[in-house]
């Protein structure tokens, strides 16, 4: 955002503003006008002022105390006790009144002045020590003034002038200058405003000196020039100077200083060329011939594209219009004929060519014509500038030009005075709202409900009658719109059961004692190679940054594995272990799409699980927690069984993970990182992992049946069975689910053993059956038909046998 | 009830207080009311005996006197197991200062709970929680909000721009979401008013990082339209949500400000949390509001008639509000965190303290 910078003092040349520097910004702030700080000497000086020394006498109760009474203007008196010896009726000091934030002048910290009584006598405020007013360390008297400053004027704005900092929105080129500005504040002070008057200049100019053309009247609305002879080059005036360097600006002679003093002034920027350099005394704005360089006043030999606007004179560009000037028609110190160059360019164009040469922001010229100025100010402009060439350089105007094909309308806006209330919520009496306007300089004529605005030419942003409103609203303040709750249609909520879905899962997960991280989703792509023991990718290829603000953040994470591999890996430096999670969308790029964004859970456990204290034993997180953890949030979110086929986990340790498919999609990854990786990544050998990609989830959400109370009592039965190595819990469990039926309630594996008492190669899985019917209580000889059932069918299909 | 029955009860009764301990008390009890040979049983007993005429009065005498004698030994038996416990619990006394049984706590990250914060209160308010896409195309992020090509505003959203490995349409750009209002006109394609949506979500910025800044990071946007939101609707909305979120301690400004995509458009702010307003903190420039003692909080505006065109509704029947601000902030705010990079940084010392 282009950001100005307005001196006070120069600012109230314009417009009698009332109050301190805080005040005004407050003023233009609350009414749209963004001011980001207030620079100035010395810090914040509210409730300080120039004084005056009245009188001076003793203290009645103490040698060494005066007491001062202290004028400040609009009659206002004050008496304080003073130790200081410096001090003479008459002389201008600061006088700080009761409440003001000074330095202490004993010490380092800061006081706000209160009433306080000296020996006997009342002291209300202080005069100051530079010290005090943070200006200097001196303490040993009181500042000593300039006397002839204005009695009564706040300090900060007598001493060393505030400069207003301001951030200007892109829709008020109107404010880029400091009358701009002044006429806002004049509108929200309800005062005068004083525009610099200057008397028109007279379009005689002979051809012969100087002619002017445009070529391309899309990029040129309208070219203004002025020619002055006589010119002496110079130093400009020192005010001056000082008020460019205030503003930002370096002066560098007073032709130069001229044309940035008056865009600094009103918006719009100037050019000045030595005219004797101009062949065939021309100026012309046409686009760039092909081939065509320039050699720009920042010393850079350009070639220009066919769709550059440049000022030219006969035979070459002179300069990329609105950007920057070449070098060869630059002003010299023996520059006696000027020619002035003041223009309105199209916006759109000046940004383009501004952004391909990145000279955006750098040129105070084209910061402001890429924001669309009126066209009018090209001949005030132009005159003032012609005007302090006159006054500063010994100049004489000889004539001056102006080209402007096709003269803008001005734009008329027609509204209701209903619009208002229909925008705002709330009625703003008629007078108050045509007041509004009159002070911004809006014209306007109104009949019944009807109003036709007309909005003053500077202000190009008014268009539509909500920009009216916003006018009318802004000028007389937010805080008329009053405060009411919607009380209109509800619309219809639809549900989102991926997000409820989410909030359960990181409900669940956190109460599982598990912390939630949210890192950066975008990561270095080096990340990606380091997530398999070969580097191979085990996520797609990723979205790219085109302009990353660094490396680390370069790429879309395809996979947030790398994410809470880095967060564990930093904070195992200085803990013993972590339990975290994260759930995010990874970016998976589609062709002529935007990417899939999957919601994705990720779990990393490693380290220390459980604390040694006299209670508990030490425990390192292990292989089945991570399975724990994640087959209890399924069974409390109501989770069921993904239907896929199992496959191979990439970068995960080849017998202790697998990836779980659900209708093609990897749903489930979990189990050990491969040891490989933990390795590259500073992490423990033993770090689990577990990734559930959540549509997947919702998709085997199903909703929950309530289970009424059995009414009759179950059999519990301990069985062992014996089974090949190679035969798994989970076909064991198949096969006995499938020979009790219904009558099983529930299993619970007691011991998987291995040794003496089984034979070599084979294992022992002890377990807890839990066998019931709903509609009677089993006898023991149900109960035994199942085992027996369980036994032939174990045998059968697995050849496992019942261990006595 | 004879005198000597009555006798005969209060002596058992004396006898039963007088019991010091279980023993004696079933002696008392065998003596009296035993199965066998208990004084009151053996009269029971004895009933048979006498005339029918005085029969019913005798056992009616009789059972009270059981019932009162009986009554008294359950209560001494229970007073003396009592206080034989009571003896007992003396000697079980702990150490009440030791340590518990250890729980794992989990936390949720400060910006998850955060945003839920944000859409429970506007829930409250009749505003449904949705998403969108971070990466998104240019039209929704820039166009259909009123920022086109060679806009000036675009200066606000330094963007940072998309590249599909699987081959980019240099038709269509696409870019990492500059802010969440893209939703604004996603929603009000999908949908027909009255619409109330709030939405959450992660954008990007290319932006050097400082305490208040991040290039990631997350805002939460608002839409509501209807035939007569107004923008007292817009203020009350977001006056009730500074208050439901920070309660009424925090001051809200509400001022003019500019966004292309709504017209008025305002800015709300509260007042600083960590200098409380001062601008000034440890005598020193407050590193969190940069001095101004105010911290932006969301834009808002109504939505401009452009964009409700753009999007086929009628800007004469309808119109509404629209309002985004950063969720990291607001978390911030919550958590008395001064530098809101370390939400990203995900150290656990720092995570577990919030």
């Amino acid at each position: 955002m282009p950001t100005i910078r307005v001196p006070l003092a120069w600012l109230r040349e314009y417009v009698d503003a009332r109050g301190s520097a805080d005040e005004i910004a407050r003023g233009l702030h609350m009414s749209g006008t963004e001011v980001d700080r207030i620079e100035r000497p010395g810090g914040g000086w509210e409730h300080v002022w120039v004084g005056r020394i009245a009188s001076l006498e003793k203290h009645p109760n103490a040698d060494k105390l005066q007491l001062a009474t202290v004028d400040y203007g609009e009659g206002r008196r004050k008496t304080v006790v003073t130790g200081a010896t410096n001090i003479v009726a008459g002389d201008v000091v600061p006088y700080a009144e009761v409440g003001a934030k000074l330095r202490d002048g004993h010490g380092d910290g800061w006081i706000t002045l209160e009433p306080k009584k000296m020996r006997g006598i009342m002291s209300e405020g202080m005069v100051c020590s530079a010290k005090e007013l943070a200006l200097g360390e001196d303490h040993e008297g009181i500042l000593i003034l300039d006397r002839t400053l204005t009695v009564g004027r706040p300090l900060a704005d007598a001493l060393g002038d505030p400069v207003l900092v301001i951030e200007l929105q892109p829709n008020r080129p109107d404010c880029m200058g400091i009358v701009g500005i002044a006429r806002e504040l004049a509108a929200v002070q309800r005062t005068a405003l004083k525009e610099p008057r200057v008397a028109k200049l007279r379009q005689d100019l002979d051809h012969g000196l100087l002619e002017v053309r445009i070529e391309d009247e899309d990029g040129c609305h309208r070219f203004g020039a002025a020619y002055l002879d006589n010119v002496t080059i110079g130093p400009s005036p020192r005010w001056m100077q000082d008020r460019l360097v205030q503003a930002g600006m370096r002066p560098i002679h007073n032709a130069v200083d001229i044309t940035n003093y008056v865009m600094l002034e009103l918006g719009q920027p100037l050019h000045a060329y030595d005219a004797e350099r101009l062949k065939g005394n021309t100026l012309v704005a046409r686009r760039a011939r092909a081939g065509e360089s320039l050699k720009t006043l920042d010393g850079v030999e350009r070639i220009l594209a066919p769709d550059v606007l440049v000022i030219a004179d006969a035979e070459r560009s002179l300069g990329i219009a609105g950007i920057l000037g070449g070098e060869d028609s630059e002003i010299r110190p023996g520059t006696t004929k000027i020619a002035l160059e003041c223009a309105s360019f199209e916006p759109r164009g000046i940004d383009r060519t501004a952004a391909k040469l990145g000279l955006s922001q750098q040129s105070a010229a084209s910061a402001r014509f890429r924001l669309t100025l009126s066209a009018d100010l090209v001949p005030q402009a132009l005159a003032r500038a012609a005007e302090l060439l006159v006054e500063h350089a010994g100049a004489r105007i000889v004539g001056a030009v102006d080209v402007y094909p096709a003269p803008r309308p001005k734009p008329n806006v027609r509204l209701q005075f209903s619009d208002i209330p229909r925008v705002l919520g709330v009625e703003i009496p008629r007078e108050d709202s045509l007041d509004a306007l009159s002070r911004l300089g809006f014209q306007y004529a109104e009949s019944g409900d009807i109003l036709v605005v007309t909005p003053p030419a500077i202000r190009t942003d008014i268009s539509i009658p909500e920009d009216i409103v916003e006018e009318v609203a802004r000028i007389v303040g937010y805080d008329r719109i009053p405060v009411r709750i919607p009380d209109g249609p509800l619309p219809l909520h639809e549900r989102h059961p991926l997000e409820a879905l989410r909030e359960q899962v990181r409900d669940r997960l956190v109460g599982f004692g598990l912390q939630e991280t949210v890192s950066y989703s975008l990561i270095d792509p080096a990340w990606l190679a380091r997530l398999s023991a070969d580097g191979s990718p085990i996520a797609p290829e990723p979205m790219r940054v085109q302009n990353p603000t660094s490396a680390a953040q370069s790429a879309a994470r395809p996979t947030l594995r790398p994410s809470l591999l880095d967060t564990a890996a930093r904070n195992l430096k200085h803990r013993a272990g972590v339990a975290i999670f994260e759930i995010a969308p990874i970016y998976l790029p589609r062709r002529d799409d935007l990417p899939d964004e999957r919601w994705t859970i990720c779990v990393l456990l490693a380290g220390r699980a459980d604390h040694q204290t006299w209670l508990t034993q030490p425990r390192d997180w292990d292989r089945w927690d991570v399975k724990g953890i994640l087959g209890g949030m399924a069974e409390a979110i109501g989770a069921g069984m993904f239907s896929g086929p199992f496959a191979d986990a990439p970068g995960m340790h080849p017998g202790r993970s697998r990836t779980q498919l659900h209708n093609g999609v990897p749903a489930l990854m979990m189990g050990q990182l491969d040891p490989r990786v933990a390795q590259r990544w500073d992490l423990p050998a033993e770090t689990y992992i577990g990734e559930v990609d959540l549509a997947s989830l919702l998709d085997v959400v199903r909703p929950r049946l309530a289970k009424i109370p059995p009414r009759f009592p179950a059999a519990l039965r301990d069985l062992a069975f014996v089974v090949d190595e190679a035969v798994a819990y989970g076909d064991l469990l198949a096969e006995l689910r499938a020979a009790a039926k219904d009558l099983l309630e529930s299993i619970a594996l007691l011991d998987v053993y291995r040794g003496p008492q089984v034979a070599t190669g084979k294992k022992s899985f002890a377990l807890r059956l839990v066998l019931r019917s709903l509609t009677a209580t089993l006898t023991d000889a149900e109960v035994e038909k199942v085992t027996s059932r369980i036994e032939g069918r174990v045998l059968h299909k697995l050849g496992g046998t019942i261990r006595g | 009830m004879t005198d000597e029955l009555a006798g005969l009860t209060e002596q058992a009764v004396r006898e039963i207080a007088d019991a010091k301990d279980a023993a004696t008390l079933d002696a008392v009890r065998v003596r009296y009311v035993g199965r066998k040979d208990g004084v009151l049983t053996n009269r029971v007993k004895g009933l048979a005996t006498l005339p029918s005429a005085e029969r019913p009065a005798a056992g009616a005498a009789l059972n009270r006197a059981k019932s009162e004698v009986e009554a008294a030994l359950a209560e001494r038996e229970r007073a003396l197991r009592d206080s034989s416990l009571e003896a007992r619990l003396g000697g079980d006394a702990l150490d009440l200062t030791l340590p518990g049984r250890p729980v794992r706590l989990g936390r949720l990250h400060p910006i998850s709970r955060t945003i839920g914060e944000i859409s429970r209160i506007f829930l409250g308010m009749g505003f449904e929680s949705v998403e969108g896409p971070e990466i998104e195309w240019d039209y929704y992020n820039f166009e259909a909000l009123n920022i086109p090509k060679g806009h000036p505003a675009r200066d606000k959203f330094n963007t940072l721009w998309a590249s599909n490995p699987l081959g980019d349409d240099p038709a269509r750009a696409m870019l990492f979401r500059t802010h969440t209002s893209p939703m604004q006109i996603r929603i009000m394609e999908e949908r027909k008013p009255p619409i109330r949506v709030i939405v959450p979500g992660r954008c990007y910025r290319f932006e050097a990082t400082d305490a208040t800044h991040e290039s990631i990071f997350f805002q939460y946007e608002g839409l509501a339209i209807d035939e007569k939101l107004a923008m007292s609707d817009l203020k009350g909305v977001l006056y009730s949500f500074a208050r439901q979120l920070f309660g009424g301690e925090r001051k809200v400004r509400f001022r003019p400000d500019y966004f292309p995509f709504t017209e008025p458009s305002a800015e709300i702010a509260f007042d600083c949390f960590v200098c409380d307003g001062t601008g000034t903190k440890d005598a020193a420039r407050c590193p969190t509001c940069w001095g101004s003692g105010w911290i932006e909080a969301a834009g808002c505006g109504m939505v401009h008639p452009e964009a409700l065109r753009r999007v086929g509704y009628d800007p004469n029947r309808y119109q509404g509000f629209a309002f985004g601000g950063g969720v990291d902030r607001l978390a911030g705010l919550l958590t008395n965190t001064p530098d809101i990079r370390l939400f990203h940084a995900n150290d656990l010392r720092y995570l577990e303290s919030v």
